[in-house]
């Protein structure tokens, strides 16, 4: 149901303070972006419902309006919209029954991104010259040469670099990688990939992206570039056309400073005889799209950046652990090789073994299991695809191997640590019940044991009110 | 061990919202229209259409939408507008229009110039001679053309998506949640179809078929079929009594899809009128004849005795009278058994089910 919740930049909107939510709320792109991006299915309902409406919704008409079965999705969406600012629902109490409303700031924003009109000038201002030698197949290869130079800069740090050309990333990029402790120079003699380094390589392309642009943002702040407009810009990026040139006179002077940046990252491609002219390419017109989108639409990531290898999915696993990777490409080859146990190569396609070892090593460097597998079903060949469809919806990775390398992996660690909050010492049996019970409902509820009556959360603000509105009863 | 053995771990293999696909018939009967103008005028509701077809494609980047236009001669495509010759003309000009304008997303301002212009162009082209020959509107062709199109637009997404997975056979094992999941949208304003009725009822299975729900929006007017259409379809059937109200109705009743339908109650019509129209005179009819061999429906019986479908001979005892009453005999078995009360009681088959 939640749309790519893993993604990092959701927890990292999460954090940001109400203040900083109003300013970024202004901008109808930004908006727009959030609205597409970072809310699951059914909160998107919630808030188009609630787009229109004139008077608060009170909440006992939107119980009514959800399916009781469903009470569990509606309070996590509920919760979710409220965490990221976007609906206030009142306090309760005993005169008001609770209501709940669309914030001030996103409600116009976003009545203004669907109806068009203002002079926000969010979604990008269009270049009128036209350039005839830009095309989307030169965009496409310009995105995927920066970002593969890119990866390629991460995968070479493991030791033994498998390739190391004269044409990395530019020194700012890989500062930037090193200051978000993907990479580490030094330590050993040719520098080394770290735990944070090896999940990145794994993620999909669009997690990459966003993981790497989070990083310069944390540290943009040190380059006193003020965040709201970096996130703004971006969000703007998410919304601009592929293919179109858009004029970089408009652009504030901050933001003319970044584009600078996303032309390291191949977000962006300025072509050298007009420089008030930008290109965004498909790693930025494709940041506001969820994964699903992705795959639907063929010109997704996975198309800009294999269109080298031809299809999009290239490996087949079998059930007795041997691996086929159809590709030739060096980094695909150089990420396997972290968990596989590769023994032969052909011109276009690489085989190997996933073994205990391979798996352990991998581990040892702090892949963990999970991200092995979702990238095995990324990448999966088309084949395991059809055979999964043609078991009406069946796994697509063989469940032995699945299986197998999570219990490799919990040899090593049989404790999983969640960062949270306890509570306890209830006062009696039915107050811990309501509680446990609420908690569980809006989806942070951890463990509880109902002898020692007590529960650990992951988030404590919400359960807060909760109880001191049960106080207040 | 069992912890890890959970089924729940590896069949999340194709996960997340699924895109959707919404087809809208826009009902632009003039007649219609015209005598709506007072609460809600054309332009007015065109309006809140376009918010909604945004507030639609702002919900998923992969979403789709296309709008069909029943007139009252011929059923339109208003958006995406059929290739012509004039195409080229058209699209300098959409595009210089909306070039310029920073303030609004582009897609949405796309979709927004295209349908005006053809709505503007199919307007423009009904002649006087048009509206005065007939005050009804092309349903069943809208309909059809919208089940055409979804069908394509389902085959090109399969493709696209995988393209080793299997193409949709049409028939009733095409899985439903994987692929693109399309509803019909039906802006109505003409009341009396009845002279579309097989038609609308072939479109109607044809949809149910496919599992493409038809949702209602009823402006003014009355129809017996599409109320029967929403139902096959399970989709939602609404009667505004305040037009002006438009776009919240829009936004809260018709804009979830099939995903968010299920955590959601759904307005539904309490009482679905199940009347058929006779296969020769068009006539909505309570109590009819019908063909032991192909089940048409007659309101009175066919000249000769001769079946207008199929031809086949009709022997009928009671040539020419009233439908047989159930005889008196069963009041004996009704005290007996209360149950039998309910079953003979009912006027009209109900088809479907």
């Amino acid at each position: 149901m939640m749309s790519v919740s893993t993604l990092a930049s959701f927890d990292y909107l999460e954090r940001l303070p109400g203040t900083t939510f109003r300013r970024l709320y202004q901008q109808p792109s930004t908006s727009l972006a959030i609205f597409r991006r970072m809310l699951p299915h059914l909160a998107k309902t919630f808030v188009m419902a609630l787009l229109y409406m004139s008077k608060p919704l009170p909440l006992t008409d939107l119980d009514l309006w959800v399916q009781p079965s469903s009470k569990r999705q509606k309070d996590q969406a509920l919760s979710l919209l409220s965490r990221l600012n976007i609906v206030t629902i009142t306090a309760p109490s005993r005169e008001d029954p609770q209501v709940v409303s669309l914030t001030k700031n996103f409600k116009s924003a976003l009545q203004l991104a669907l109806t068009g009109g203002g002079d926000h000038q969010s979604f990008g201002v269009p270049s009128s010259d036209v350039i005839e030698d830009v095309d989307l197949r030169f965009l496409d290869e310009y995105a995927r040469d920066q970002w593969e130079g890119i990866l390629h800069y991460v995968v070479n740090s493991v030791g033994d670099g498998m390739r190391q050309d004269g044409q990395g990333p530019t020194l700012a990029v890989k500062d930037l990688l090193e200051a978000g402790k993907l990479v580490t120079k030094g330590r050993h003699s040719g520098g080394g990939i770290t735990q944070a380094g090896f999940s990145f390589l794994l993620q999909e392309v669009n997690a990459q992206v966003w993981t790497l642009l989070l990083l310069w943002i944390e540290n943009a702040e040190k380059m006193s570039m003020d965040h709201v407009e970096v996130l703004s810009f971006l969000f703007m990026l998410g919304s601009l056309e592929l293919g179109r040139a858009y004029n970089t006179t408009t652009l504030t002077e901050s933001q003319q400073r970044m584009l600078g940046h996303l032309v390291d990252f191949g977000l962006v491609y300025i072509p050298p005889s007009t420089p008030t002219q930008f290109f965004p390419t498909r790693l930025a017109t494709t940041l506001t799209s969820d994964a699903s989108a992705l795959r639907s639409v063929s010109a997704g990531f996975d198309a800009a950046l294999t269109a080298a290898t031809g299809s999009k999915g290239f490996i087949i696993i079998e059930t007795n652990y041997r691996l086929y990777a159809y590709t030739s490409s060096p980094l695909q080859i150089a990420v396997l090789s972290l968990f596989t146990k590769l023994s032969s190569r052909y011109p276009n396609m690489v085989s190997g073994r996933i073994t205990r070892e391979s798996i352990r090593q991998a581990i040892s460097h702090g892949i963990t299991s999970d991200q092995i597998i979702s990238y095995l079903t990324t990448h999966a060949h088309p084949q395991l695809f059809k055979t999964a469809a043609a078991q009406a919806g069946g796994p697509v990775l063989p469940p032995t191997v699945v299986d197998q390398i999570r219990l490799w992996q919990i040899e090593n660690e049989r404790m999983k640590a969640t960062p949270g909050f306890l509570f306890k010492e209830f006062e009696n049996q039915k107050e811990y019940e309501g509680c446990a019970k609420y908690a569980d409902e809006i989806g942070v509820l951890v463990w509880k044991s109902d002898a020692k009556r007590m529960f650990f959360v992951t988030r404590h603000e919400q359960l807060r009110d909760h109880i001191k509105s049960r106080k207040a009863k | 061990m069992n912890a890890v053995d959970g089924s729940d771990h590896y069949e999340r293999a194709i996960e997340g919202p699924v895109p959707s696909l919404l087809v809208i018939v826009l009902d632009t009967n003039p007649h219609a229209w015209a005598l709506l103008s007072s609460s809600l005028s054309l332009s007015k509701a065109v309006a809140n259409l376009l918010v909604f077809i945004n507030a639609h494609l702002a919900v998923n980047n992969a979403n789709q939408v296309a709008v069909v236009a029943s007139h009252s001669h011929r059923a339109v495509w208003l958006y995406p507008t059929p290739p012509s010759m004039s195409e080229d003309f058209d699209m300098n000009k959409a595009a210089a229009s909306s070039l310029s304008d920073a303030n609004k997303y582009r897609p949405f301002a796309l979709i927004e110039n295209s349908l005006v212009t053809s709505l503007r162009s199919l307007i423009s082209t009904t002649t006087e001679t048009d509206i005065a020959t007939t005050s009804t509107t092309q349903m069943a062709g809208a309909l059809t053309l919208a089940l055409s199109y979804i069908n394509k637009a389902t085959i090109v997404f399969n493709d696209m998506d995988t393209s080793s997975k299997p193409a949709p056979t049409g028939l009733e094992n095409t899985e439903p949640q994987i692929g693109l999941q399309s509803r019909i949208l039906v802006v109505s304003v003409s009341g009396d179809l009845a002279h579309q009725y097989i038609p609308i009822m072939n479109t109607t299975f044809a949809a149910q078929r496919l599992r493409i729900p038809i949702d209602i929006l009823k402006l003014a007017g009355d129809t017996v079929f599409l109320q029967q259409a929403s139902d096959a379809t399970k989709g939602i059937y609404m009667q505004l009594q305040n037009a002006r109200g438009l776009l919240q109705y829009l936004m809260m009743a018709f804009l979830p899809d099939q995903t968010s339908r299920k955590h959601l109650v759904t307005p539904t019509q309490d009482v679905v009128d199940f009347r058929a129209a006779c296969f020769c005179h068009r006539k909505v009819v309570d109590v009819g004849f019908v063909c032991s061999i192909c089940l048409s429906i007659f309101c009175s019986p066919p000249e000769g005795a001769l079946c207008l479908t199929c031809g086949t001979h009709l022997t009928m005892g009671d040539y020419g009278s009233k439908p047989a009453v159930m005889p008196r005999k069963k009041k004996k078995k009704r005290k007996l058994n209360g149950e039998g009360e309910t079953h003979s009681g009912r006027g009209t088959p109900t088809p479907g089910d």
